[in-house]
């Protein structure tokens, strides 16, 4: 037990002893019950900040939060707190899969077929390897050769993951889960390139404000000159994300520079 | 490594009779709204010319931006144009609109910053004012050269 906030966790960490009991009591325990409801009813706050997360999508936010609570409960029903990991850490990709379930099946916005899907799954396990077999990102030829498909399949897999990708359906699940591992500690220097830029009044305090993540990738990529798959190695996700990461935070750079009086 | 890969010569780009170069043009209503539009073609392109993920995540980035800052320098009511052309070695692009703001392509902005950074070669101009025009043109051209691709094949 650390004396530290962590973000979200620190909130919930006097639940965590309730999960080892909740598991070990037998399904019609009547004390099974009133923990499985005090599990979820005090982590409901998550389930709605993911919901919120995925606001303005064009779905309504109370089916969102509907959604997410769904996930919520499947999240505290399958929970093995023998694992050895934390609950939030469980729970937040559990209920982003639910709600990302629910945009796939329900909302034409992020509608992708199941094939795409599995697809969308070959094609980032492979660029994987190939990146680190060849050092640096594989062609979409080079990926229908190792996965034995067409190129024309490539292409769909990779379409496929440029729509789920721009919903950024993957965000949040660095945001929150893994908050506790901050870009800070795989990296040690802070800003030194960023002192570079011409227009580095404007820009500081917009890049100061970013999330510390987003800022080491803009770095990393503009002033340390790394490649998005280089990036993705460094900082342990995958290229798609860095790419994702990169364009979301360039988007709202941009904004910012515009709206900024100069 | 069953399935043959097509060689950069030999890509077929839809549109085009499918040797060698091939020439697309995007004309654009002059509102942020349909810079995915502009990207997605950018990614498309790149992705069908068999460049590493690398460089199609670059240069869809470079559209992305190319197209934002000049739909914000367009002239109320115009449109930006975006000119592919596709070769065996590179991807160009020329991103052009009518703006007012002749001076408003600084090379010290961030957003220049990210272009010279995410692509081989970026240069922007303005064209000489011509007769009946309120406004000038502004052009951004970038390109993206095709990486080695050592150890593979």
């Amino acid at each position: 037990m650390t004396s530290t906030r962590r973000h979200t966790t620190g909130d919930y960490d006097h639940l965590e002893p309730l999960f080892a009991e909740f598991a070990s009591l037998p399904e019609d325990d009547e004390r099974r019950h009133e923990l499985r409801e005090r599990l979820v009813t005090e982590h409901l706050p998550v389930a709605q900040h993911i919901a919120r997360r995925f606001a303005h999508r064009g779905e309504p936010p109370e089916d969102l939060t509907q959604v997410a609570t769904v996930g919520l409960i499947n999240a505290v029903d399958r929970f093995d707190p023998e694992r050895g990991t934390d609950f939030l850490s469980f729970a937040v990709p559990t209920i982003t899969g639910e709600v990302r379930k629910y945009f796939r099946d329900c909302s034409w916005a992020v509608r992708v077929p199941r094939r795409l899907k599995e697809l969308h799954l070959s094609i980032s396990g492979a660029t994987a390897e190939l990146s680190q077999q060849f050092g640096r990102a594989p062609t979409p030829s080079e990926l229908a050769g190792h996965l034995g498909m067409t190129n024309e399949d490539v292409y769909e897999g990779l379409q496929a993951s440029n729509a789920y990708n721009s919903s950024s359906l993957d965000e949040m699940l660095l945001d929150d889960a893994e908050s506790s591992m901050t870009l800070g500690d795989a990296l040690g220097e802070e800003d030194v390139d960023l002192a570079g830029v011409e227009n580095r009044e404007a820009l500081r305090p917009l890049l100061a404000r970013l999330p510390e993540r987003e800022r080491h990738i803009v770095a990393l990529r503009f002033f340390g000159n790394l490649t998005q798959t280089q990036i993705a190695k460094r900082v342990g996700i995958s290229q798609m994300h860095v790419s994702r990461l990169l364009a979301k935070t360039l988007a709202h750079l941009r904004e910012g520079l515009l709206g900024s009086p100069r | 490594m069953s399935v043959p890969t097509i060689p950069p010569d030999r890509i077929s780009v839809p549109g085009t009779t499918g040797e060698r170069a091939a020439h697309v043009e995007l004309r654009l209503a002059a509102d942020l709204t349909w810079v995915p539009v502009a990207r997605a073609v950018a990614a498309e392109l790149a992705m069908r010319a068999d460049f590493d993920l690398d460089a199609i995540a670059d240069f869809r980035l470079a559209v992305d931006e190319a197209c934002a800052s000049m739909m914000q320098l367009a002239a109320p009511g115009s449109h930006v144009t975006c000119r592919f052309q596709v070769d065996a070695d590179e991807l160009q692009v020329q991103v052009s609109t009518l703006s007012a703001r002749a001076d408003a392509l600084g090379r010290q902005s961030f957003g220049w910053q990210l272009l010279t950074a995410l692509t081989d070669a970026a240069d922007a101009s303005v064209a000489p004012p011509s007769v009946g025009h309120a406004g000038r043109e502004l052009r951004i051209d970038l390109v993206k050269r095709r990486a080695p691709t050592v150890g593979a094949r």
